[in-house]
């Protein structure tokens, strides 16, 4: 691949293709979009079953409202807002789509666990989304989760408090929790036969309470546990749901393990700066070439990185760990010292002389203070 | 230990407290750039992982033989279909959906709680139950007495799973409806109604008239319990209501 070209004499350093850094902007459309579908949707549910009625004088002030903007919007596209609107339906844990259903995978592991069956019709509506998953690892936590839209926005607030002075939200786990809390709701699910996800994963609960919010009132207890999820990701660890705890996370890490998508540093053109690590809202290492099966391929490090040092490669496992950047203090310091090595052997080879006692040895790590 | 690159970029929100810095290179040793730091990142050692796996197993492990035994237990052990139970299996004026599976453990088995059938229906029947918790946590369910069903049946085709399956319209089992003849206005003459037998979707076939005594109201076989009755009630105390089929009783006789 080109993303192998050589560089060793710093001639042909290869450079991402240009519209991999705007991807980030991408993404941040996608998840507005989503999520504003999410609140859209309901709505429009509300507007067909005032066009149902046929009663548009014994709407209240407010139906009245919502009726007229939802006509504006959708009188263009729809001649028959009761059975065309239909189109669209559902939240991210299910939905159809022009006729097209779709489905969370998880949401099939946890009906063939509830049911101990497997019914082939809803696996099927979970076929595309896996197939990306395997491709694009765990796309869906940086591009299409409605939690991440909010879990980004509480990220933001707590680098303000961070900037503000509050060490907060600094605590790290074990990452392989989650894959427990998987396991473990597959369980349940089993021992108690009913799904035991949708009540603590993000995505389905935004998708329901919204919809309840909207379009019949009121808000559930999923909504007290999104909203202490955000507090947990605020005050304990960053992104700490997505990244200890939630178990469409787990699943999408482990079909996403082998993903051909993936992340790569070009070691050649990095200097270091570890913007990237910063940026990351799952605190991988990009840095160090750590992304692993956790990395969603959310392209932040990309659009982040200053001197272009991130890209796209097609390869099913991540490279192994290059080094400091070649653009980076300390690999220049080394090629200096094993410059300066070699000239000393060259001199002492010369000079055929025994003192290589002033050779420099000492440890360089004066720059960390 | 933040460096430049950290204070840079004002979103460092502690996750990534000192271990990120760049500094946390292990200085090259031989002094050949490229060979530097194969020791691989610690989160990502394959014993970790390997050690993750095993977890999964052992958890799943430990729930297999329930499992197991939920899976191979005679009929009998297994959460009884609420038509064979003894006591009431479900209050008045709950129904699923119609096209609901009818045994009810296995309908709470198969809906995944998506929201769909109540984001079709037009007349927003459909409810979500127990959103504060429980074992039927997100199902659907109607209440007649806020608002019925229409018999419309946008929902059925909706369901992603196996939970509403696409039935006839004649075919819907969601009850039956009985009525309290010692409070409905013209079972105790108080007056003529007739508004249950008017919005009934299905007609005669449901609901009727007492033959030689208009007005009192009789449910008959036909009745699928949509519960359009129930909602348009005037009576403040509702004398019609849904029940299971198997517990109601309906006219024997022909109209
Ligand atoms: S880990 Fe879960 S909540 Fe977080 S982004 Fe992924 S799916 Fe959404
Ligand atoms: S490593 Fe980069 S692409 Fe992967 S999650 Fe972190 S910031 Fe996003
Ligand atoms: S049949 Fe129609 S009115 Fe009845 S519950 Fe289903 S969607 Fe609602
Ligand atoms: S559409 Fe089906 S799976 Fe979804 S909530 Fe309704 S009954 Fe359950």
């Amino acid at each position: 691949m080109k993303e192998h070209a050589s560089t060793q004499a710093g001639t042909a350093v290869h450079k991402p293709f240009f519209l991999w850094r705007h991807l980030n902007k991408l993404r941040w459309v996608v998840l507005s979009l989503v999520f504003s579908m999410l609140v859209l949707l309901p709505m429009l549910h509300l507007y067909q079953t005032y066009v149902a009625a046929h009663a548009y004088d014994l709407l209240a002030p407010s139906e009245k409202r919502l009726y007229d903007a939802m006509e504006l919007l959708t009188s263009p596209f729809v001649s028959d807002p009761e059975k065309q609107l239909d189109a669209v339906k559902g939240t991210t844990w299910s939905g159809t789509l022009f006729g097209l259903k779709l489905s969370d995978p998880l949401a099939v592991v946890g009906q063939m666990a509830a049911g101990l069956t497997i019914y082939w019709p809803f696996l099927v509506t979970a076929l595309i989304p896996i197939g990306f998953t395997v491709v694009f690892g765990r796309f869906f936590c940086g591009w299409i989760c409605p939690a991440t839209f909010l879990y980004e926005l509480n990220s933001n607030i707590a680098g303000w408090l961070h900037w503000a002075g509050f060490r907060i939200g600094g605590r790290r786990f074990d990452k392989r929790i989650k894959y427990g809390v998987l396991a473990l709701g597959v369980v349940v699910s089993a021992a108690t036969g009913s799904i035991a996800f949708a009540a603590i994963y993000p995505p389905a609960i935004i998708g329901r309470e919204i919809y309840y919010a909207v379009a019949l009132s009121g808000f559930g207890a999923g909504a007290a546990f999104f909203a202490g999820t955000l507090l947990f990701d605020l005050l304990v660890a960053r992104r700490g749901f997505c990244r200890y705890l939630c178990p469409g996370g787990a699943l999408y890490s482990l079909l996403g393990r082998y993903r051909l998508v993936r992340i790569r540093r070009i070691v050649e053109s990095c200097n270091d700066c570890a913007k990237c690590n910063v940026v990351c809202e799952f605190g991988l290492d990009p840095l160090r070439d750590g992304f692993g099966q956790e990395c969603n391929n959310c392209t932040a490090c990309i659009a982040v990185c200053p001197t272009d040092a991130m890209t796209f490669v097609l390869r099913p496992t991540d490279v192994p760990p290059q080094g400091p950047g070649h653009l980076g203090r300390q690999y220049r310091r080394a090629m200096e010292k094993a410059a300066g090595e070699a000239a000393g052997r060259e001199r002492d080879r010369g000079a055929r002389a025994a003192g290589d006692g002033e050779s420099t040895s000492r440890p360089e790590r004066e720059e960390a203070a | 230990m933040a460096t430049a690159g950290e204070r840079a970029k004002g979103r460092g929100a502690g996750g990534n407290g000192g271990q990120q810095s760049p500094s946390a290179h292990r200085p090259p040793r031989s002094g050949v750039g490229d060979e530097v730091g194969h020791a691989g990142h610690p989160l990502y050692r394959r014993g970790l992982l390997k050690s993750g796996i095993s977890a999964l197993v052992l958890f799943l492990a430990a729930g297999m033989p329930y499992a197991i035994a939920r899976f191979l237990a005679p009929a009998a052990s297994r959460p009884a279909p609420r038509h064979n139970a003894k006591v009431s299996p479900r209050p008045r004026n709950r129904m699923r959906p119609p096209g609901a599976l009818a045994d009810d453990a296995a309908f709470i088995a198969a809906c995944i709680g998506c929201g769909l059938c109540g984001e079709v229906c037009p007349p927003r029947a459909i409810v979500f139950h127990a959103r504060e918790g429980g074992g039927a946590v997100n199902t659907p369910y109607i209440d007649p007495e806020a608002r019925a069903c229409t018999l419309c049946g946008k929902c059925m085709p909706v369901c992603p799973t196996e939970a509403l399956t696409v039935v006839p319209r004649e075919k819907i089992d969601m009850g039956l409806a009985q009525i309290d003849r010692t409070a409905c206005y013209p079972w105790v003459d108080r007056g003529i109604c007739g508004a249950c037998v008017s919005v009934c979707p299905l007609g005669e076939r449901a609901i009727g008239f007492k033959q030689w005594n208009q007005y009192k109201p009789l449910v008959r076989k036909g009745c699928v319990g949509c519960g359009l009755c129930v909602e348009v009630c005037p009576h403040p105390s509702k004398p019609i209501w849904i029940v299971d089929r198997s517990e109601g009783s309906v006219a024997k006789h022909s109209i």
